[in-house]
């Protein structure tokens, strides 16, 4: 049979053979290119698609720096918390969602409904979602079992802000919350913040996000494609934040909270200072907020509350007629004017008649024959619109130009309030007149002249500094974990008010006789020389606003403590706000103050003998602090 | 032009058997990483090992024997490739769905693997006789009849890896042989169209959610006999007569025939699908599926194919070293020990082992068409012709489909790949290149 077979057989198309061959080796050229293309030129695309692949990071975010108080008081801090964590990628079946959710209900005390819904959520979102957060230890006992034998959940640690004192200096600290469009685009490019990272959304907590922000930690996981645990890669420790130490003492701070809740309204500010640096004691705003309700919360829920927040700011960002706590201004603009002699008397009769209107005393029997001591001490509105008429407007509008009114104290907070400076300039450049009734009007703080708490406690401070304008600071330093001092604030000037000495000596000397016999009694401190001036605005709408502005000292030395106090609607400056600022006071000066607390013993160097406690025995009630 | 290589003398083409070598070589090495830390790793490795030896003795056995003996032989070739193939339907185990495996002691047997040279044995016996009359559309039709009971075993098994794989090495025997480009044509229409429809309808109704698109529905509705079907009909016969009378306006010297072939075609192909859908048994119906999509996976389509290509991307030019891939090792990759062995090769020796398989595989076509180029008879060469087309369609479709250019499909790269009935059949295939080779001219 073989022979029959020729050697070489013609062969029906060898050429054929051939086309597959160039086929074959054709389509080997194509691969070739894409095998580059894949293995050599997107190698670095495709090496950062396996890492991710094959780690998981479980990030726990550092405890956020503390926000201390000047006496060592934690006002913010962290503490742990467990949260439970959803990883959507590594199952899918819409019928795990619900396996999963009747088994965690029983552990997490939630519904199952509930459970199931923000699964699906995560799911279709393809984002790993935190189920629950703040975990009970039992509940995180019961997880860790679980998560054996279901994939894709997690417990992880995590710092989680805390505000002990709870609604304590709001308006300063800010609160946390999570980051919006704006933010993300800002912090994302930061590094170390992931999509739901919560940062601070105002106050000091948004202010100082960067310096406050630890660096993150982790634990990087070699996980197999159904995200088992393969092998720990490496646990990174975090890096707690820096804490930020502040001026505010804590118990000044209380004592002005505590102050302002007890007042008539619950509505009003706070604002004390150190004359010395200008550094602030206690800035208390209410109504304020509890910052911890931010902390806890879903999406939901945070998007409701945060319409609720009452981010308005009364001490920075309120503007009320200053009142008669403006007549320190127009007193030290009639002593400066040269027109007025401090000895001359000006007979009140409890009204002043201006020609075409009648402006009344605040005291409608009148205060009688009034000097400048006097008239001061006991805020006696003719003497102030007599010696305006004589004075001026203009002397006393440059005074209180001087004083910093109608201009932002630069405290560091967002809108600060500016409020007016009224005076015939200001009305001049409105191209508008300027009338007799109006000097009346700026002599006793009323009118159009406006002042935000702050720029009160700054007047206060100037007044017991004799002329330094502070500009307010209350971050001492920011301290890092490792000890260093990243940043300090040192006392900053914005200006000084020069007046004579005997210029101040009088002021000084009024507004010491009117907290020891005039309408600042209700601030009386025993041990302390207190230098006070109280103020009422009308107002309008109610009831009138309680002003107080006040500073003390011990002895000789140098004032420690300036306040400005603002009630709304407290009706009277004595009645309602000087209670607070001597609280606050008192407790600026806790320290320093002789121990003896009995009358008798507290002959300071005042010229009164008058005892402040028998006379306002309810007051002491509220000094537990 | 007739190559030269290998015209010296000599009794075996040593360049096959060392291609083959490396081939294995390698994919030994990715096999054994990929695999190591599954629990089957123990199995996998000895099997592999017991295949090694019996896939070597097979290929000296084809390698002796003078290959012109299965010609003489073919009918018993033929018969017993029937009875194994048929007998796996009776004694068979099911796995994944498929009755394709005999089951022995220590190891399992596919006995479409070498039934499928004994097919290509049959058809290059049949391909010879038939000689210059293979012009005629009865010679490619006579080795499709030849070919029909390989077809029916594999879809009762069923086997869609194996169907896809053999389909075109017949076409290409009767290319080879001479067969009119136009029935092949025909022919290739024809199995495309009726595998089209199954196929469509599977994806149609594993993924509900694509019949949104007016025209998908129009096609899923397709499958049960109704108004649609004939609204089908109508407009292919429409869309050939169009094509026809647009031809005679621009002139063109097309036949009309080729346009009533083509619409007969696509109908006739439409009909055999829907007769092979309504056919389909159920557990025929998610072997399909499973084939479509191996390891269906709900992260979504195209899973797989990326992960895969992440591998192989992330190895870059060296690889990240045998033993030490993160994407195989840890299970990103799917079949990665069979499919998809080449992501295996491509992350742990990076773009030097991917090239090195193809430069391999290439060597090794290149060797298989210069053995069919020498043979000494019409019989040796469709016999290399046959094995030549059989693992430059593993090639294609297995390179092609892990980077993207054919779609995904459970065929793996034969040498590389884990299977020991592969391996020894490849073996035995290049042992009857071999035998061709070294009988080129002279009688042993």
């Amino acid at each position: 049979m073989l022979e029959a077979l020729p050697v070489r057989a013609p062969i029906a198309a060898p050429e054929r053979l051939e086309i597959l061959w160039t086929l074959a080796w054709a389509a080997g050229l194509l691969f070739l290119l894409r095998f580059v293309s894949i293995q050599v030129l997107q190698h670095a695309h495709y090496r950062e698609l396996a890492e991710k692949n094959r780690t998981q990071v479980i990030a726990q975010s550092a405890p956020r720096g503390r926000i201390i108080s000047a006496d060592g008081q934690l006002i913010a801090s962290s503490k742990p918390s467990f949260t439970l964590v959803y990883f959507p990628g590594s199952s899918a079946p819409p019928s795990y969602a619900e396996r999963l959710a009747s088994a965690l209900s029983g552990p997490l005390g939630m519904k199952q409904e509930d459970l199931k819904s923000s699964l699906r959520r995560a799911v279709t979102r393809e984002t790993p979602a935190r189920i629950a957060e703040n975990l009970s230890v039992s509940a995180m006992f019961a997880i860790s079992e679980l998560k054996n034998i279901y994939s894709g959940i997690d417990v992880i640690t995590e710092a989680r802000r805390h505000y002990p004192f709870g609604p304590y200096l709001s308006h300063l600290v800010g609160y946390m919350g999570k980051m919006d469009s704006r933010e993300w685009a800002r912090y994302g490019a930061l590094g170390g913040y992931s999509f739901d990272s919560r940062v601070g959304k105002a106050g000091l907590e948004k202010m100082y996000e960067k310096e406050l922000r630890g660096k993150s930690g982790g634990i990087f996981m070699e996980v197999d494609s159904r995200g088992r645990l393969s092998r720990i890669l490496e646990s990174r420790k975090w890096v707690p934040g820096a804490d930020i130490k502040l001026t505010v003492d804590s118990a000044v701070q209380s004592a002005a909270e505590e102050g302002l809740r007890r007042s008539l309204s619950g509505r009003g500010a706070v604002v004390a200072l150190d004359p010395r640096s200008g550094a602030i004691l206690a800035f208390a705003s209410s109504p304020g907020y509890d910052p911890n309700a931010f902390v806890s919360y879903s999406d939901e829920e945070f998007t409701g509350q945060a319409e609720k927040i009452p981010e308005f700011n009364i001490a920075a960002q309120g503007t009320y007629p200053p009142a008669s706590i403006f007549k320190i201004i127009s007193a030290a603009a009639f002593l400066e004017s040269g027109r007025i002699d401090p000895a001359e008397k000006v007979f009140c009769p409890g009204y002043y008649d201006a020609g075409s209107r009648v402006f009344k005393c605040w005291e409608k029997k009148g205060h009688g024959r009034m000097d400048f001591i006097d008239g001061l001490a006991n805020s006696c509105d003719v003497y102030y619109y007599v010696s305006g008429l004589r004075a001026g407007p203009l002397a006393i509008e440059k005074q209180a130009r001087a004083f910093g009114v109608g201009r932002p104290t630069g405290i560091r907070l967002p809108d600060e309030k500016a409020g007016n400076l009224f005076g015939p300039t200001r009305r001049a450049t409105r191209k508008s007149y300027w009338f007799v009734g109006d000097t009346l009007n700026l002599s006793i703080g009323q009118g159009e002249t406006l002042v935000t708490p702050v720029q009160m406690a700054v007047m206060a401070a100037a007044v017991a500094s004799r002329g330094v304008l502070w500009r307010p600071y209350y971050v001492d330093s920011v301290v890092s974990p490792d000890g260093k001092t990243l940043l300090s604030r040192s006392p900053e000037k914005n200006g000084e008010v020069r007046l004579r000495p005997e210029t101040w000596d009088l002021i000084w000397r009024s507004l010491k006789k009117t907290v020891d016999e005039g309408t600042g009694r209700p601030s009386l401190i025993r041990g302390a020389e207190v230098y006070g001036k109280t103020g009422t605005a009308q107002n309008p709408h109610g009831e009138d606003h309680a002003w107080f502005a006040a500073f003390a000292r011990i002895g000789e030395e140098a004032p420690r403590v300036a306040v400005a106090v603002l009630v709304e609607h407290g009706k009277s400056g004595s009645g309602s706000a000087g209670p607070i600022a001597r609280q606050v006071m008192e407790a600026a000066l806790r320290g320093v103050l002789p121990k003896n607390e009995t009358p008798a013993s507290a002959p300071s160097v005042g010229i009164s003998t008058r005892p402040a406690a028998g006379a306002f025995p309810d007051e002491k009630e509220g000094e537990e602090n | 032009m007739l190559s030269r290589v290998g015209l010296k003398k000599g009794r075996m083409d040593w360049v096959i058997l060392a291609a083959a070598a490396g081939l294995l070589f390698i994919g030994t090495l990715a096999v054994f990483s990929s695999v190591g830390v599954l629990a089957s790793y123990e199995r996998i490795v000895r099997t592999h090992l017991i295949a090694i030896p019996v896939a070597l003795l097979f290929f000296s056995v084809a390698w002796s024997l003078n290959y012109q003996v299965y010609q003489d032989q073919w009918k018993f070739v033929y018969g017993i490739s029937l009875v194994f193939l048929a007998g796996v339907l009776f004694l068979g185990v099911v796995d994944k769905g498929a009755k394709s495996w005999y089951r022995l002691p220590f190891f399992s047997v596919q006995p479409s693997e070498l039934a499928r040279i004994g097919l290509i044995v049959a058809l290059a016996n049949y391909l010879d006789r038939r000689g210059s009359k293979m012009r005629e559309f009865g010679g490619a039709l006579g080795a499709l009849l030849l070919a029909f009971p390989f077809f029916l075993l594999l879809m009762k098994q069923p086997d869609f890896s194996a169907i896809l794989t053999t389909l075109p090495v017949v076409l290409a025997m009767i290319f080879c042989a001479g067969g009119g480009v136009a029935h092949i044509a025909i022919i290739t229409g024809y199995a495309a169209v009726s595998a089209l429809f199954p196929i469509l309808w599977t994806l149609l109704s594993m993924s509900p959610e694509l019949t949104q698109n007016p025209l998908l529905g129009f096609f899923a509705g397709l499958s049960s006999f109704g108004w649609d079907t004939l609204i089908f009909v109508a407009a292919v016969a429409g869309l050939a007569w169009a094509g026809w009378f647009l031809s005679v306006k621009l002139y063109s010297n097309i036949s009309g025939v080729f346009f009533t072939g083509a619409a007969l075609v696509v109908t006739l192909g439409f009909f055999s699908g829907m007769m092979v859908k309504n056919q389909m048994k159920e557990y025929q119906q998610k072997r399909l599926e499973v084939f479509l999509s191996p390891e269906s996976d709900p992260r979504g389509a195209g899973y797989n194919l990326i992960q895969a290509r992440i591998a192989m991307g992330s190895g870059g030019v060296f690889g990240k070293g045998v033993f030490s891939g993160t994407q195989s090792r840890l299970g990103f990759v799917p079949e990665r020990h069979t499919d998809f062995i080449l992501a295996v090769v491509g992350e742990e020796m990076g773009f030097m082992g991917t090239g090195l398989v193809m430069a391999l595989y290439l060597t090794l076509l290149y060797r298989l068409k210069s053995a069919a180029q020498l043979a000494r008879d019409r019989f040796g060469y469709l016999l290399c012709c046959g094995i030549f087309s059989l693992y430059m369609v593993y090639f294609l479709i297995n390179f092609g489909m892990l980077l993207g250019f054919a779609p995904v499909a459970g065929v793996p790269l034969p040498l590389v790949s884990y299977g020991g009935s592969n391996m020894v059949a490849t073996f035995f295939a290049l042992g009857l290149a071999e035998s061709v080779y070294s009988r080129r001219y002279a009688l042993v």
